[in-house]
């Protein structure tokens, strides 16, 4: 009896479902300033009309392929960067301050700098998620590969593996492990970069459309966008699970 | 077939072991005992090129790749299957991946995990893990073999069937064997000779015995044989310092 209730994602949404009762009816009784909150009803029908009128997709369209591309790029700079920097100790002396200070500051204040660069056209945003990503990923690898567990570094050189077979069997599974557990941290980060780079300036995108919203005072379109890019990024992180737990079969097993 | 000379080791500060001159014949059987922390392990690694010493020599009469060594832990690749890290070995030295696998297959029904092979490790208990590398060592048919504390995880049952099953082998294919333990009985049991560590810093061979029990053996019955008990009662001496409380003559 009462098994579903046990299942976390049941019990989450629920929480999210009682919480959203509550913000209802506080509208509706008057409680709550429609102005500045307004009722997740209107929320929804501001929702509603954005993808009714189609102008939506263009807006999704630029952030997704912003946020993916930057992904993808930072993904695959940042392991290339942290295997090259883990292998080469010169390298690692360059990167590695480089690497630390961007890692130390809100990379996102590097928004306008690539929009000088740039132009406020897609590239922009693409380098923000970019800049965001790469640097997680690479410290994923980086410390992926020197904290590689050394007992599994003797037992092979000891069954009589070399450098190629100790990167084979030891360093690329145990990075790949880094680099998947980081995996919806990444996908986060992603949108984070694609969407502020669009809210600093742009003429497309969910960033855009926050920043029309904010300025006009649009409340209920601010909080619409809101839960809309909460929806997408959700997905994204459903589907990173599901790939981690695929590929990481050894440790959910 | 291993002979080490005048090993000194050390980690920076005092040597932990100094001075260690240890033989195994070929074919022969030798346990090394020891006090925890006096350097047991630390002989082995540097018997496997895994460490330098600070001064001594290591000397093997077969080339590297015929030097099996089980370490005192178990860690397998997590991300490979107890078939696939039984394999390994096999995979490296050139086997071809069902004739590898095969073998892998062979040595893991050795061990009673025939049901066990597409597990992942953490799937496993300590035990099974154990037996798990204890058949990729095996797999390979090193000519010399090198183990830390093998059995230390297994229950009496298992652990003495996996002893018995062992020496077969090892009397068998006339293997050479340099086995460390904490556990007397099993020193005297399975061994030809038995070399006792002085508690460290600065460890030196503190004695070495002769078993006289002929082969073949069995692990059980060996500790009735007459002169089971008076060894026993010498290495407690050895390593307690002092004469054995409990009469093990039995
Ligand atoms: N990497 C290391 N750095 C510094 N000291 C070490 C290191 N490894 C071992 N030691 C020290 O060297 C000594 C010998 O260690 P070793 O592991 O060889 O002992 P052992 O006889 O195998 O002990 P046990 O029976 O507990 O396994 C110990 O005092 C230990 O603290
Ligand atoms: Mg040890």
């Amino acid at each position: 009896m009462k098994r579903w209730l046990d299942r976390v994602a049941v019990r989450r949404s629920l929480a999210l479902l009682a919480l959203v009762i509550v913000w209802e009816a506080l509208s509706r009784l008057g409680i709550l300033n429609p102005f500045y909150v307004p009722a997740p009803s209107a929320v929804a029908k501001v929702l509603g009309a954005l993808f009714a009128d189609g102008q939506i997709w263009q807006h999704l369209d630029a952030t997704f392929t912003a946020a993916l591309a930057g992904l993808t790029a930072g993904l695959a700079l940042g392991i290339a960067l942290g295997f090259a920097a883990a292998l080469t100790p010169l390298l690692a002396e360059l990167l590695e301050p480089v690497m630390i200070l961007l890692n130390a500051i809100p990379r996102v204040i590097l928004a306008p700098l690539f929009v000088i660069w740039l132009g406020i056209e897609l590239a922009s945003k693409i380098a923000l998620a970019l800049v965001l990503v790469a640097v997680l990923v690479f410290f994923a690898v980086y410390s992926g590969i020197k904290e590689v567990d050394q007992r599994l570094v003797e037992r092979v050189r000891t069954l009589g593996g070399g450098r190629r077979v100790l990167i084979r069997e030891v360093y690329v599974p145990s990075v790949s492990a880094w680099v998947l557990g980081n995996l919806k941290v990444a996908v986060g980060f992603a949108f984070t970069g694609a969407v502020v780079g669009e809210f600093v300036a742009s003429s497309r995108g969910l960033g855009y459309l926050l920043q029309f919203a904010q300025s006009t005072y649009n409340a209920s379109l601010t909080i619409a966008l809101i839960v809309l890019i909460m929806g997408f990024v959700l997905i994204l992180f459903a589907a990173a699970e599901r790939l981690e737990r695929r590929l990481l079969r050894w440790r959910y097993a | 077939m291993l002979r080490v000379r005048g090993l000194t080791v050390g980690y920076g500060g005092e040597p932990v072991l100094e001075g260690i001159d240890l033989e195994v014949e070929a074919g022969k059987f030798a346990a090394l005992l020891g006090p925890s922390g006096s350097g047991k392990t630390s002989v082995l690694r540097c018997v496997t090129g895994l460490m330098r010493p600070q001064s001594g020599r290591v000397e093997l009469d077969v080339p590297p790749t015929e030097v099996g060594f089980l370490f005192q832990d178990d860690a397998l690749l997590p991300w490979r299957t107890a078939r696939q890290n039984v394999a390994l070995g096999l995979r490296i030295r050139g086997a071809p991946r069902r004739a590898a696998d095969e073998k892998a297959d062979h040595w893991l029904a050795l061990m009673g995990l025939e049901d066990f092979g597409g597990r992942f490790p953490r799937q496993l208990s300590g035990g099974q893990r154990k037996r798990v590398a204890i058949a990729q060592v095996l797999a390979l048919e090193p000519k010399l073999l090198l183990m830390d504390e093998p059995f230390a995880a297994l229950d009496a049952i298992v652990r003495t069937r996996v002893t018995q099953e062992l020496l077969g082998w090892v009397e068998r294919e006339h293997l050479s064997v340099l086995l460390v333990t904490h556990d007397l009985e099993e020193a005297i049991s399975a061994s030809d000779f038995v070399y006792v560590l002085s508690q460290g810093p600065r460890a030196r061979i503190r004695a070495r015995h002769e078993v006289h029990i002929a082969r073949p053996r069995n692990v059980l019955e060996s500790r009735r044989h007459p002169t089971f008990g008076p060894l026993l009662r010498r290495l407690w001496d050895d390593l307690s310092g002092e004469p054995a409380s409990v009469d093990y003559a039995l």
